[in-house]
């Protein structure tokens, strides 16, 4: 499903970002990506979104090699991989349902079925009350859960996060916990980035540990060379 | 093919959305557009609504051989029969105006009789008048005639009435030229303002551009309501456009009427025909596409 094979990333003439990385992810697994901030973890959930480009090694996300795939093959790519990232990206100048929407008018389905498919997205993260609302209006949680909502409408095969729990309380972090869990349970390979190890020892079926751009103990089952 | 469709009523929407978020501007935006476009769209109207007229005039340009007073009594009609034999296809009528029947007409106008009463004899030389056959080139034909037939025996003077439909052609021409350069230098302000209007919308869309690309928008997707933010400026410039031209026409055509009566004729201005007018609206609208098209090119490059 994701198989990354020495992997370099570095910005201008600065360091590496991410150096000599190689993993491989199977369907259906739930991964957690540690480590302290700055080690990467945001470059590596981006490269695998195909946001950000390798400086050297090769990726492969489900089946297509990114180095090798077309700028304009790349939007049909993102569709397959739902991103939730640390800043929810949320559009204020709409409801809820309108940023839910998004996806679905991009893969042009007709209004009905789109509307239907956002209302059970937002339900599936517990936000059916307030598909109306301005995300403005909604609390930290319900904010990173409306971005769950609108990175998995279109059925994506891989789900990626980064620190999708950050500033919240236990709580809430448990209960975001869960949705992305209910995902991974149905089949969606999830990645999700966080510092905190509590979360991990929780849902994490493998964790990957990282540190200044390696991998230092990545309980790597499968991870190839 | 329907999801096509629905993804360009989703741009349409969005088009609207974003004209509807900010009015005010929006309609400056048209506003300036259709001010600069309904300047050659007057002009245009104008031209148009005065060539049948000069068409009218041009077709019957007539030439006047004055011959000599001491001319022999037949020369006119030899004269009118060669003008018939060696240019019977450049001249459409030729008839004589006896020195007779010439003060007879002027003796009939009572402006002139009491002038005339006082002479002791008929100063009037004959006359052959040639009416001009319809084609192209007439002025600069009319001008080597009357050259030609100012040279010929008995003949006195050889009066051009086209002389002054030349001018009047010269100045239409000039008007055309001046017109196309009017409209060139509109399409520039077309293309400027809406390029300037689409950048803004793009900078001001930015974080919905770059969310909709996480979310895989294609470039198409991401360009497509500024395609139609740029097309839907102009076209509703345009119709603006044509109601200023239509408003100004009004107070022009009541001084023309006034202006009109004086010389007993009648003459009104009028827009440019419908099938023209949506010609133009097509046209405005797909230069305001192509310029959004290149704004947002260079513009949502992030």
């Amino acid at each position: 499903m994701i198989e990354f094979l020495h992997v370099f990333k570095s910005y201008g003439q600065d360091r590496n970002i991410l150096a000599d990385i190689s993993f491989q992810v199977t369907a259906g697994e739930f991964i957690f990506v540690a480590g302290p901030s700055g080690a990467g973890k945001s470059t590596l959930l981006k490269l695998i979104g195909g946001l950000e480009a390798p400086s050297r090694g090769s990726i492969q996300v489900n089946g297509q090699r990114l180095d090798q795939i077309s700028a304009r093959a790349k939007p049909y790519l993102r569709r397959a991989v739902g991103v939730i990232l640390q800043d929810t990206h949320l559009l204020f100048d709409r409801s809820a349902i309108d940023n839910v929407l998004l996806p679905l008018s991009i893969m042009g389905l007709s209004p009905t079925t789109a509307r239907s498919r956002a209302r059970a997205a937002l339900e599936k993260v517990g936000l059916s009350e307030k598909e109306l609302s301005n995300p403005i209006t909604l609390s930290g949680g319900e904010q990173q859960r409306l971005a769950i909502a609108r990175a998995i409408v279109n059925r994506p095969a891989i789900l990626i996060a980064d620190e999708p729990t950050a500033n919240l309380d236990p709580d809430t972090a448990r209960r975001i916990m869960s949705v992305f869990r209910d995902f991974n349970r149905v089949g969606v390979t999830t990645l999700i980035a966080s510092h905190d190890q509590n979360l991990m020892a929780d849902y994490a079926s493998r964790a990957f540990h990282i540190s200044a751009g390696r991998f230092t103990d990545s309980h790597p089952k499968r991870a190839q060379s | 093919m329907k999801s096509w469709l629905i993804q360009h009523r989703y741009a349409l929407f969005v088009t609207l959305r974003r004209f509807a978020a900010q009015p005010f501007s929006s309609f400056t935006n048209i506003a300036v557009i259709a001010l600069a476009l309904s300047l050659p769209l007057i002009g245009a109207s104008l031209l148009v609504s005065v060539q049948p007229v000069v068409r009218q005039i041009s077709v019957t340009p007539e030439l006047t051989l004055f011959l000599k007073t001491q001319a022999p009594g037949d020369a006119a009609n030899l004269i009118a029969n060669r003008i018939r034999k060696e240019h019977s296809e450049l001249s459409a009528s030729v008839r004589v105006v006896t020195k007779d029947n010439a003060l007879t007409e002027l003796r009939n106008n009572p402006a002139w009789e009491q002038a005339l009463r006082v002479l002791p004899g008929n100063p009037l030389p004959d006359a052959v008048v040639v009416t001009l056959s319809e084609g192209p080139g007439l002025a600069a034909r009319a001008d080597a005639l009357a050259t030609r037939w100012g040279k010929w025996e008995n003949v006195d003077l050889v009066q051009l009435d086209s002389a002054w439909v030349q001018r009047l052609e010269a100045i239409l021409r000039f008007a055309r030229i001046g017109l196309f350069l009017l409209a060139a230098s509109v399409a520039l302000v077309v293309l400027a303002t809406v390029f300037n209007t689409v950048r803004m919308q793009a900078l001001s869309q930015r974080e919905e551009i770059a969310v909709a690309r996480l979310v895989g928008a294609t470039e198409s997707f991401v360009r497509r309501p500024f395609l139609y933010l740029g097309a839907l400026t102009c076209i509703f410039s345009t119709l603006l456009a044509i109601l200023i031209a239509r408003c100004v026409m009004i107070p022009l055509n009541n001084a023309l009427a006034s202006l009109a009566h004086s010389y007993n004729a009648e003459f009104s201005l009028g827009l440019l025909p419908a099938g023209q007018l949506i010609l133009a609206v097509i046209a405005v609208a797909v230069l305001g596409a192509l310029s959004a098209r290149w704004s947002v090119n260079r513009n949502t490059r992030f």
